[in-house]
């Protein structure tokens, strides 16, 4: 028998400290699911679904549509920047470059979003740098608006799910072997026939898988719509904290988080099967 | 012919547009940063672009804040500064402390135990993030627990373990069972042999993690927006407060060291883990 088999016991001690540090997320799940059940909208107590009933206004209605609306345009889009983005990282030589576009991808993921905010509201602003560029090239008279609205959300929401999805394409692009590159262009197919009939469906899994995740990401956005969209741009998130910031609706701000948190998973579950379902087709 | 998925000799519309629709991507994730750090110079009170005329005064007032007691607002920036940097330093020890022998026993257990085991910690991954604050709120206010700093501490634990748990698991499948047999078969102890041989083979994919907890934690926002107290704030929470009203051009400047220390951070990371895993 080899030595460095962990027993169960072993194996147990050495997850112990790290269950401990996970307990308090699954316990505030747990929470979340329960408060979202009770009778009472300031502390729990008893069982009823009138938090959920009480969601069934058009208001509710509408953030929630918007939530899918400007997550979806948002994926959309990133995938169309993603790919050609993937492509470039793989394919520069040099080390620099590589370094210097993997930080600027990466960067607005992990920095201080209220830096980034800052930045779109100085580009997007009345005075901002675009609507200077655009004045100044005579393309505009009076400035746009850009900034409080969708647009400023989209752009904000865009650039901060972009690195989610290139890093995955990318080590999907890795996996490509050449010679399938190769064998399609000595045959004489155009670049374009085979970024459609070799590239992308060898890409299918990670593209579905990246897109899936930039949209719950997109959806569950809270930071950027309150920022960029103001009190105008109502996404799910920011409406869920109105309920507990001015209203104390506790119970209800759960019911609406219950309903946020099942339409993420319920897309990424769905993409979790599309990946299955369409690999085994392209092995078949 | 080097054929690849972007054609250098003969590229035509496809080169051209593939290239087009990667700049675009690289503006939309460059531009804000860079509009920031330029106005950071601006010697105008303004927010119009461009500036008039450059000048260091920001940068002056960054460090009269840090300097002078600022008896006006509620939390001066060096508290939150040391509170953030505080939470950031306890979440990545704890976090990488819990996950290195949790990434052993998944690596050198069954199969099936560690694909459910990574999907558990992933889970704060794809979970929405004014969820977690809610939630977490809703736990320390309804049972009035007095956490101090633990507030801020717990939830960031549970935000970074995904990334850290995923650079130690990487770390851990370049190391066979052999070398750790022979460490033993040699007269050390198991734990010896993980202690002399694993850990160190460990070590780039470790310091990615502590690093990646580090940056996540310090530059976390949204749930500590709904966890912050008068006495346990973070510096987002700070700039937050500061730009309710208007945008305040110090804290621009203040904007251009945190820019400066991530990508110093971020660079360090990709050395690390450079050829070896991925970023996610």
């Amino acid at each position: 028998m080899s030595t460095t088999t962990l027993s169960k016991g072993q194996a147990l001690a050495f997850a112990a400290p790290a269950f401990i540090a996970i307990l308090p997320f699954l316990a505030a799940c747990v929470y979340i699911l329960r408060f979202s059940l009770s009778a009472e909208q300031g502390v729990i107590e008893g069982f009823s679904i009138r938090a959920y009933q009480d969601l069934m206004t058009p208001f509710f209605g509408r953030s929630v549509w918007l939530t899918l609306k400007l997550a979806f345009i948002a994926t959309v889009v990133v995938m169309f920047m993603a790919v050609p983005l993937a492509f470039l990282l793989t394919s520069l030589r040099g080390s620099f470059a590589r370094r210097l576009l993997t930080v600027t991808i990466l960067l607005p993921l992990i920095l201080n979003l209220l830096v980034q905010a800052y930045g779109w509201i100085l580009l997007l602003g009345p005075s901002g740098a675009l609507n200077t560029v655009l004045k100044s090239l005579g393309l505009i008279e009076r400035p746009l608006f850009l900034l409080f609205n969708e647009t400023g959300v989209l752009l904000g929401l865009i650039q901060t799910s972009l690195p989610l999805a290139v890093f995955p394409i990318v080590s999907a692009v890795r996996g490509i072997s050449n010679e399938h590159l190769e064998v399609a262009s000595s045959l004489g197919a155009s670049n374009w026939r085979i970024l459609r009939d070799v590239s992308l469906p060898l890409l299918r899994p990670a593209l579905v898988g990246a897109a899936s995740i930039v949209f719950a990401f997109n959806a569950s956005a809270f930071a950027i719509p309150l920022l960029l969209g103001g009190r105008r741009v109502q996404m799910m998130g920011v409406a869920i904290r109105d309920m507990i910031s001015p209203l104390f609706n506790w119970s209800g701000a759960a019911a609406a988080g219950m309903i946020l948190i099942l339409l993420t998973l319920f897309v990424l579950v769905v993409s979790a099967w599309l990946v299955r379902v369409t690999t085994v087709k392209t092995k078949g | 012919m080097r054929v690849g998925l972007l054609p250098t000799d003969r590229g035509g519309s496809y080169r051209f547009v593939i290239v087009l629709l990667a700049i675009l991507g690289i503006l939309v994730s460059a531009l804000p940063v860079v509009v920031v750090t330029i106005m950071s110079f601006s010697a105008a009170e303004t927010s119009g672009f461009p500036p008039d005329s450059y000048s260091l005064r920001w940068y002056g007032e960054v460090a009269r804040l840090f300097t002078n007691e600022d008896s006006s607002s509620a939390q001066s920036v060096v508290d939150s500064m040391v509170t953030s940097l505080v939470v950031a330093l306890i979440v990545m020890v704890v976090a990488t402390g819990v996950c290195i022998p949790l990434a052993y026993a998944l690596a050198r257990g069954q199969r099936r135990v560690r694909e459910g085991m990574e999907l558990l910690f992933t889970l704060p991954l794809v979970f929405p993030l004014v969820m977690l604050g809610i939630a977490f709120l809703l736990i320390a206010e309804s049972l009035a627990l007095e956490l101090g700093i633990w507030r801020i501490v717990i939830p960031h634990i549970a935000l970074v373990l995904p990334f850290v748990l995923r650079n130690c698991l990487s770390a851990m499948n370049g190391i066979s069972v052999e070398l750790e047999e022979a460490a033993i078969s040699l007269g050390a102890s198991p734990m010896r042999a993980i202690w002399d041989v694993v850990i160190p083979l460990m070590k780039a994919g470790i310091l990615a993690g502590l690093i990646f907890a580090l940056i996540i934690s310090f530059n976390e926002f949204t749930i500590t927006f709904f966890m912050y107290t008068i006495d346990v704030s973070t510096l987002p929470i700070w700039m937050y407060s500061r730009t309710v009203s208007s945008l305040d051009p110090s804290t621009l400047a203040l904007s251009v060291f945190i820019i400066a220390a991530d990508v110093l951070l971020i660079v360090l990371v990709d050395k690390l883990i450079a050829g070896k895993g991925n970023l996610f």
